[in-house]
């Protein structure tokens, strides 16, 4: 009998307190992102946000970034959705031409930070000439490159390579100092990876990766088979840690603080990284090469943030997107943290000025990409993917060069025009 | 009258679970009949298109490649986790304390979830950190770390099979052991006095009379093989080029990640077909046996 009381009371209490806690924590704005991505970048916006707005706090939930697109389309179906959402960029066209955003065109077109918000986060959020979403974070990839083995290696620190055969042939020198250290660093298992650090070898040396419409040429120009080719030829000749074959992006940004790697292609990301991982490592940053010296390139990711269709508080979560784009978040959240502005004109600012690295990846800005295609995840991102076939069979078989590309093409092309 | 009421009657008791395998598992079958000729994405609105899903089927050398790697993997795993369950059972069978022990040790492994038992082994196959390769070249076994996933399709597999044998072993051990506990021990005795050797009443009472339970332990690990996925999804991420990727993964891919729901829905009632093929014909053949 005292326990069905007791346990009567307990019940009573828990009720009570559920009473006092649920109107709190249903006035927060309930946030998506996915994780993978920049997550401490997010999580002091959301802080910083959240200690402005104490009556309409964020409440951020992560979802594995391998999984976030068929989770927002589950949600979408089940019309349980969040009232933001923070979406890796290319994924954006797909969900903007399903219909399944908000369309934020009328309700910021007055906004100047509109002006000098990041071109491609910009363009991958318009769809038929209406905006649904912003910026959220940027990144871009660009050529990291250990100061240290380059002098061991006698090349000159301040001279990073400027071509894939100047790449190639500091690789060796410094793959030549043996132990465990290699010259450079392919990722063999991640799509994603190489869309950010290779494709950009190729834009610098004129080629196409995805095709820019659903009849269109992918892979198109010789610089698709000259930088596989390079890719093949590095890996050949142990350019590469052997254990890269099955890097599938879990440990992909922990690379280059190892202090193992000469060179590789990674984000600005990796610049607060590898200073924490690895203090002592002196290294520099550089533009990604083409084939020929002079030519550059870079892929610039990240996310956007957008309102799926159903998101009761659409007001706030524009109030929170115009928090993101004011020069106080540019400079005090973005800035501080050593990230890129999501903004071109916030560039120059006292942190940025402070940290010569930051200023060196920022450059990469002006030549970076973005791929535009409605069927990104398929096409490119995919683990199972032909973007990354076609790469572990240029890295790891010795067919035909011709062949893959054209077998690659065709998958490319069957699902594009699916 | 009197029977027509009583069927009434009968049909009120059996209701409950008529309207429960209704709507979990007929109608569920029936959707899934429905997507499946549908070009159905979750974002967008859906399209019939008759059999047009199937006939996509046939015609994709990916769908070729996962049933040809499930079905390689279905027919190593299995006749190692008989031999090896069975062998287990005859061991431990009897009820002294440390073969109790060691029966619950074996055992263990089978209430940790696939999923963080995938993870585990997933580090401890790591090139860089893990206790395989450490163990193996400590041993003199190999010289320098093996790239167990990604690299070779087939090392892969073989290291997927060590994970699954030591997380599911167990589970056809304890059927086995319950099996031998429920022969008669006079029928050994009587063998044993007529000068019958361990293997030979092995080979003539216990096999024998233990075939029903070898038969249900073969066909749940078949079936648990044809529907591999949490451990290529989380080991191999279906790498090297897609050749571990079993037709669970290839259903799971097409269906979420790539929002083609429809085409999962028909790789979904494909896969059903052929594990109800296998299923009749090895419970054909075990009848054929037993006549």
């Amino acid at each position: 009998m005292s326990l069905q009381i007791s346990t009567r009371y307990r019940s009573a209490l828990a009720g009570l307190l559920a009473m006092v806690a649920l109107p709190a924590m249903a006035e927060d704005l309930q946030m998506w992102e996915r994780s993978g991505g920049n997550a401490g970048m997010v999580d002091a916006l959301v802080a910083a946000w959240n200690a402005k707005n104490p009556d309409r706090k964020i409440n951020l939930t992560y979802i594995p970034h391998t999984e976030m697109v068929p989770k927002i389309a589950q949600a979408i179906a089940s019309g349980e959705v969040p009232d933001l959402m923070g979406m890796d960029l290319i994924y954006g066209p797909q969900f903007e031409a399903a219909g399944q955003l908000v369309d934020i065109t009328d309700k910021v077109k007055d906004w100047p930070e509109l002006k000098t918000a990041v071109q491609g986060h910009m363009t991958v959020s318009t769809y038929e000439g209406r905006l649904y979403g912003v910026p959220l974070y940027a990144d871009v990839s660009a050529l990291f490159y250990n100061k240290d083995l380059f002098r061991k290696a006698g090349l000159d620190p301040e001279k990073p390579p400027t071509s894939l055969s100047e790449i190639r042939e500091y690789a060796d020198k410094i793959t030549a100092l043996g132990g465990d250290v290699k010259g450079y660093f392919l990722a063999g298992s991640c799509a994603g990876c190489n869309i950010f650090t290779v494709a950009p070898l190729m834009w610098a040396s004129g080629a196409t990766v995805e095709p820019e419409a659903a009849n269109g040429e992918p892979l198109n120009g010789e610089g698709v088979k000259e930088v596989l080719q390079w890719a093949r030829d590095m890996i050949k000749a142990g350019n590469v840690h052997e254990d890269a074959r099955a890097e599938t992006g879990e440990t992909f940004h922990l690379r280059f603080g190892s202090g193992k790697i000469g060179m590789m292609g990674t984000g600005n990301f990796n610049i607060t990284l590898a200073k924490e991982q690895n203090p002592s490592m002196d290294f520099g940053i550089a533009l990604l090469p083409g084939v020929k010296s002079g030519q550059v390139s870079s892929f610039a990711g990240g996310d956007i943030v957008t309102i799926p269709n159903g998101s009761k508080r659409v007001d706030d979560a524009i109030d929170f997107m115009k928090f993101l784009l004011s020069d106080e978040t540019q400079v005090e959240v973005y800035a501080k943290m050593l990230n890129m502005t999501t903004r071109g004109d916030m560039t120059e600012n006292k942190y940025f000025q402070a940290e010569p690295k930051v200023q060196q990846v920022a450059k990469a800005i002006a030549v970076a990409e973005t791929p535009y295609t409605l069927k990104f995840f398929e096409l490119i991102n995919s683990p199972q993917g032909p973007w990354l076939q076609m790469l572990q069979r240029a890295y790891y078989e010795d067919t035909d060069l011709d062949t893959i590309i054209s077998e690659a093409k065709a998958q490319m092309k069957a699902i594009a025009a699916e | 009258m009197h029977s027509k009421t009583s069927s009434y009657v009968g049909l009120l008791y059996v209701a409950p679970a008529l309207a429960f395998v209704l709507t979990f598992t007929v109608y569920p079958f029936a959707q899934m009949v429905w997507m499946s000729l549908h070009n159905w994405s979750l974002i967008a609105p859906k399209k019939y298109i008759g059999f047009g899903n199937f006939v996509k089927a046939w015609n994709d050398p990916q769908v070729w490649t996962s049933l040809e790697f499930t079905l390689k993997y279905t027919l190593f795993i299995t006749p190692i986790l008989m031999i090896l369950g069975y062998l287990i059972a005859l061991l431990t069978a009897e009820n002294r304390p440390l073969r109790q022990f060691t029966r619950s040790v074996v055992f263990a492994p089978v209430v940790i979830g696939l999923g963080a038992s995938s993870l585990l082994w997933y580090w401890l196959f790591s090139y860089d950190f893990g206790l395989i390769n450490r163990a193996l070249i400590d041993l003199g076994l190999i010289a320098r770390p093996v790239v167990w996933f990604g690299a070779d399709a087939d090392i892969s597999m073989w290291a997927v099979i060590a994970s699954i044998v030591w997380k599911v072993v167990g589970f056809g051990t304890i059927l086995f052991v319950a099996a031998i506990h429920a022969i008669p021990g006079e029928i050994g005795e009587a063998a044993m006095v007529d000068g019958a050797s361990y293997w030979q009443r092995v080979r003539a009472i216990t096999l024998p009379l233990t075939a029903k339970t070898i038969l249900l332990v073969t066909l749940v690990s078949v079936i648990g093989s044809l529907l591999a996925f949490d451990q290529f999804y989380i080991m191999t991420a279906g790498q090297p080029r897609n050749l571990t990727a079993t037709s669970v993964f290839l259903i799971y891919l097409n269906s979420f990640p790539y929002l083609k729901l429809g085409y999962g829905a028909a790789l979904s009632l494909i896969l059903a077909g052929i594990i109800l093929v296998c299923t009749f014909l090895q419970m054909l053949l075990s009848r054929r046996s037993h006549a």
